[in-house]
């Protein structure tokens, strides 16, 4: 007879799990990791947090490896002497190495790390403080920048921007949000007086329907997708507007793909309709906004048979989707990149908020505007000050009297000219400008427009630190190398998409003499002749609150396993979803009309196709963690340029072999996958894949307000690949690292 | 709605209408076991783990039956615990020796069952040498055992339901029927977005992580 044998491992009886958070996007997923003593993560498990309850995606579940990593840096690290003048270290990185037989994955260390000689923690520091100094005393001060990460706690974003404002003297700080929201965040602000979301994902349950305008949840934000699919199944009608057809297009009610660019069209055309039809909610617009009969005025041309020749889409379905929206009770409007990532973007989201303005769709449940936020703490470190135009808390730099409390705050005075933004620095290095920099946990090289020029500007540099995991693209620049912590090594809040601000505890210990991110910072500060004193993160935290009374009544204590949401009225609140029930924080919410605008770089007989840019659901931005993470290399391996059937039959094209894809920059070797998401006449590459850079074909034109690039439009020729290939050896490229 | 009282192993409480039997002994702190059902999902009886006696001809299932105003139920009696106690070695009867689930995140529930209702021997005919159930190792990320698959239909629940995913499905009959992806693919080929959810509501070693705890170099 079979018996039954207790199966039990000691190993999982003894694991500790912790209560921590999923270190990817803003949905900001709770979760447990089981580790071991050693600090060996087993399993991610969700949690019962307020944006994901219990629920986790491929990349929160699979991708926390990247930390355990063998690349990881554990000794900081100088450039050798015989590697000047600076410039790339690997072929990579050196010219347009693109293609199935060039390197490939992530950086050859093999290649790059012969150039640079371990150092002392002493030694280390003391050359980033003396070369930062050095630019300070011989080009002043505005000849510094330095690049936060959106990736880093509020703590972190916190002294870091204190650090280059106070330590260095110049407002020039900036992170990716300048690459992501930039422009939503200018429309908002401008629009109703505040940049976050008025309300939380999960109240798309309570939303009549829901506007997925520019963006692909299922993809990049897969949690928040899984609650408007479950609002979808109960019966929120979901109207998706995009150029490339989302997953979320399946669960919708209406998808209109609308042509690129053509996003302003679009949504004139639909206010258009719902004023015409009398759709609008006039006692809102009386009591609550000005500037309707401006708006009025403005989308009148814009007829639903005018927008569909500019956006493709037929007069019926414009209607349609005008009617839906308009006679619903409530609607939530939620956006992405799609809106954001163009040289109009801020007309997009213009266009948005006046659409969720004429309609009284701000304020009461089931209703609001919410920019899916994508980094996990790029609502925090913009909160934070991380911004060049901004103090924590979103208090203007060219305000004298806010500039006064700061320095009483800080004991320092302070700047008065408002600092460049991410892209507005690399050109200024291009001009010799800017001469120094300071990156923590930000890969510029990969992640900003028109990889050839920012290779330049890099190059020009005096002096460069670079605070990371691994050596990026960008580090290979570097003059000091500085190891820095991971997400699961650390104390820290995080604040999400939703507003949440949540505690990340450590699990591991950095490898190593890699170290606390915020022990860095505050080192150099003290190196530099500033006395900077914290007992631990939660009197960073503390200070933080002090500076930005947006995150007033929050504490350590009070935030807890759970978090809580900000604004928080008062100590015992959870804080408040919902926002703005009754007036905006500029008083009356403003409708700014927009005009149909041209983007620059559009297609001609040489370029004749629209390459349009995002993320996939197993990769993360440059890919430095994911492509780490055994799971996520494992599911997506290589990056594929997606082309609409009838295009690749036209230029012979099969699923699966190899193209040139070529814009007026640069050009890359990749892949070809065929689907029908794309749009005829237009293509998706996505930016993770070095040896595919997506940003070797971007251009760098930015939106005059929110300074944020053109990533989701640029003309490109599609061929191809005409030499026969071996397929790439992927174990010749990333085997020799250890 | 109003409210409901009714007895549970000889103690009163009051819930809402329409509240299960399961739900209202939680409420008591009765830990009425259960392979089948997790709160997170629409309750659908078949592990027939959590029957209780409600003084009926039958043992209807704690997770489904909805209170009645002054029920008598029993989650304890001799009767009660020799049903969980079979029907935990008929599930066991073709387990693999090993559950996968205790070397990968350690929480096999239907091995737990078994050390709580004490089984040492399985008097039942081992089905699995003679008509092997099958593995899927197709998912870098996800590791599928159908030997060890109890049919409790909390991954295909998990992947409409929470995720709404629809992948997993049901395939096969009596003995052959198994859980399957889209048209009975691999799950490596089928459009699973390896979410995870469906380990994470697996009781058993059916559906576990693949080993992520150490990284190769490359």
């Amino acid at each position: 007879m079979k018996q039954f044998a207790d199966s039990t491992n000691a190993t999982f009886s003894d694991l500790t799990e912790t209560a921590t958070l999923c270190p990817y996007c803003g949905v900001g997923c709770a979760l447990n990791y089981g580790s071991d003593s050693e600090g060996v993560i087993h399993y991610a498990k969700g949690r019962d947090g307020a944006s994901n309850a219990g629920r986790l995606c491929v990349k929160g579940r699979y991708g926390f490896d990247y930390a355990a990593h063998p690349q990881r840096l554990t000794r900081p690290l100088i450039r050798r002497d015989d590697a000047y003048p600076r410039g790339p270290l690997s072929t990579f990185s050196r010219a347009n190495s693109s293609g199935p037989r060039k390197p490939g994955g992530i950086v050859d260390y093999a290649e790059v790390l012969p150039h640079f000689r371990e150092a002392t923690w002493e030694e280390a520091l003391e050359r980033a403080a003396s070369g930062l100094a050095k630019v300070r005393d011989t080009h002043g001060a505005h000849a510094l920048a330095g690049f936060g990460s959106a990736k880093g706690s509020n703590e972190e974003a916190y002294l870091f921007q204190k650090f280059i404002r106070t330590v260095l003297g110049t407002n020039n700080v900036d992170h990716c949000t300048r690459l992501c929201h930039a422009s939503s965040v200018y429309a908002l602000i401008e629009g109703i007086g505040s940049g976050a979301v008025t309300n939380v994902v999960r109240d798309v349950e309570n939303a009549e329907v829901a506007v997925i305008a520019g963006c692909n949840p299922t993809a990049n934000h897969p949690v928040a997708a899984s609650f408007m699919k479950q609002a979808a199944a109960k019966g929120t009608g979901l109207l998706a507007v995009n150029v490339r057809r989302p997953g979320m297009a399946s669960y919708c009610e209406q998808y209109c793909q609308i042509t690129p660019g053509s996003d302003v069209a679009f949504y004139n055309a639909v206010m258009h309709v719902i004023i015409a039809e009398d759709l609008h909610d006039q006692a809102f617009i009386d009591q609550r906004t000005e500037g309707f009969e401006a708006l009025a005025k403005a989308v009148k041309p814009y007829t639903p048979e005018a927008a569909e020749a500019m956006t493709g889409v037929p007069a019926a379905q414009i209607t349609a989707f005008a009617r839906r929206l308009g006679q619903a009770q409530s609607a939530m409007f939620f956006w992405g990149m799609g809106i954001s990532q163009h040289v109009f973007g801020t007309d997009n989201a213009r266009c948005l908020i006046a659409l969720a303005l004429l309609t009284g769709n701000i304020g009461r449940p089931g209703t609001g505007l919410h920019p899916l936020r994508g980094q996990n703490n790029v609502q925090g470190a913009s909160d934070a000050g991380l911004v060049p135009m901004y103090y924590p808390g979103y208090q203007a730099v060219s305000d004298a009297s806010v500039r006064e409390r700061f320095e009483q705050l800080w004991n320092v005075s302070l700047p008065e000219q408002p600092g460049l933004t991410t892209a507005e620095i690399t050109h200024a290095a291009l001009e010799g400008e800017i001469r120094g920099l300071y990156c923590m946990g930000e890969n510029p090289f990969l992640s900003d427009p028109d990889m050839n020029q920012v290779r330049k500007a890099l190059s020009s540099l005096d002096c460069l630190v670079v605070q990371d995991l691994f050596i990026t693209e960008t580090a290979e620049f570097a003059d000091v190398i500085l190891p820095a912590s991971a997400f699961m090594e650390k104390r820290g809040t995080f604040t999400n998409t939703d507003r949440r601000v949540q505690i990340g505890r450590p699990v591991r210990q950095p490898p190593g003499q890699a170290r606390q991110d915020w022990h860095i910072l505050r080192d150099l500060a003290q190196r530099l002749g500033h006395d900077w004193d914290y007992a631990d993160e939660s009197a960073v935290f503390d200070e933080f609150v002090q500076a930005a009374p947006l995150y007033a009544n929050l504490t350590y204590d009070r935030l807890g396993e759970h978090g809580r949401w900000y604004p928080c009225p008062d100590a015992n609140s959870e804080g408040e979803r919902v926002l703005f029930g009754d007036q905006f924080p500029i008083g009356r919410g403003r409708f700014v009309p927009a005009e149909l605008g041209q983007a620059p770089d559009l297609p001609d007989d040489d370029y004749p196709l629209v390459l349009n840019t995002g993320r996939q659901l197993e990769h993360w931005h440059t890919g430095v963690m994911t492509r780490r993470s055994r799971a996520l290399d494992a599911l997506a391996p290589e990056a594929r340029v997606e082309v609409h059937p009838s295009d690749a039959k036209r230029l012979g094209i099969t699923d699966g072999s190899w193209t040139t894809l070529r814009s007026r920059r640069g050009a890359v070797e990749v892949q070809a996958h065929i689907t029908r998401d794309v749009a005829l006449g237009t293509l998706f590459l996505p930016m993770h894949f070095r040896e595919a850079a997506a940003n070797l074909l971007t251009t760098p034109e930015l939106d005059p307000f929110g300074k944020i690039p053109q990533f989701k439009i640029c003309a490109v020729a599609l061929a191809p690949l005409s030499t026969p290939l071996t397929p790439p050896q992927p174990d010749a490229v990333s085997h020799a690292a250890g | 709605m109003s409210d409901v009282t009714l007895t549970i192993d000889g103690r009163r409480v009051t819930v809402p209408e329409g509240t299960t039997i399961w739900d209202a002994a939680q409420t008591l702190g009765i830990d009425i076991p259960v392979l089948c059902h997790d709160p997170r999902l629409d309750p659908v009886g078949v592990c027939r783990v959590c029957a209780v006696d409600v003084g009926e001809r039958t043992l209807p299932a704690a997770c489904v039956r909805a209170v009645s105003p002054d029920m008598e139920v029993r989650t304890d009696t001799q009767e009660i615990m020799a049903h969980r106690r079979v029907l935990t070695e008929l599930l066991l009867a073709d387990q693999p020796a090993v559950s996968q689930r205790e070397q990968t995140t350690g929480d096999d529930k239907l091995y737990a069952l078994a050390r709580e209702v004490k089984v040492t021997d399985i008097p039942w005919p081992d089905q699995s040498e003679r008509q092997p159930r099958g593995q899927d190792a197709s998912s870098p990320v996800i590791a599928v055992d159908h030997q060890a698959c109890i049919m409790c239909d909390r991954c295909v629940r998990a992947c409409d339901d929470i995720q709404h995913n629809d992948v997993i499905t049901r395939t096969g009959k009596g003995y052959s029927a198994r859980i399957a992806f889209d048209l009975d693919v691999p799950m490596g080929e089928s459009s699973c977005v390896s979410c995870g959810e469906c380990v994470a509501v697996c009781p058993t070693g059916a559906l576990t992580h693949q080993s992520l705890a150490t990284t190769d170099a490359g």
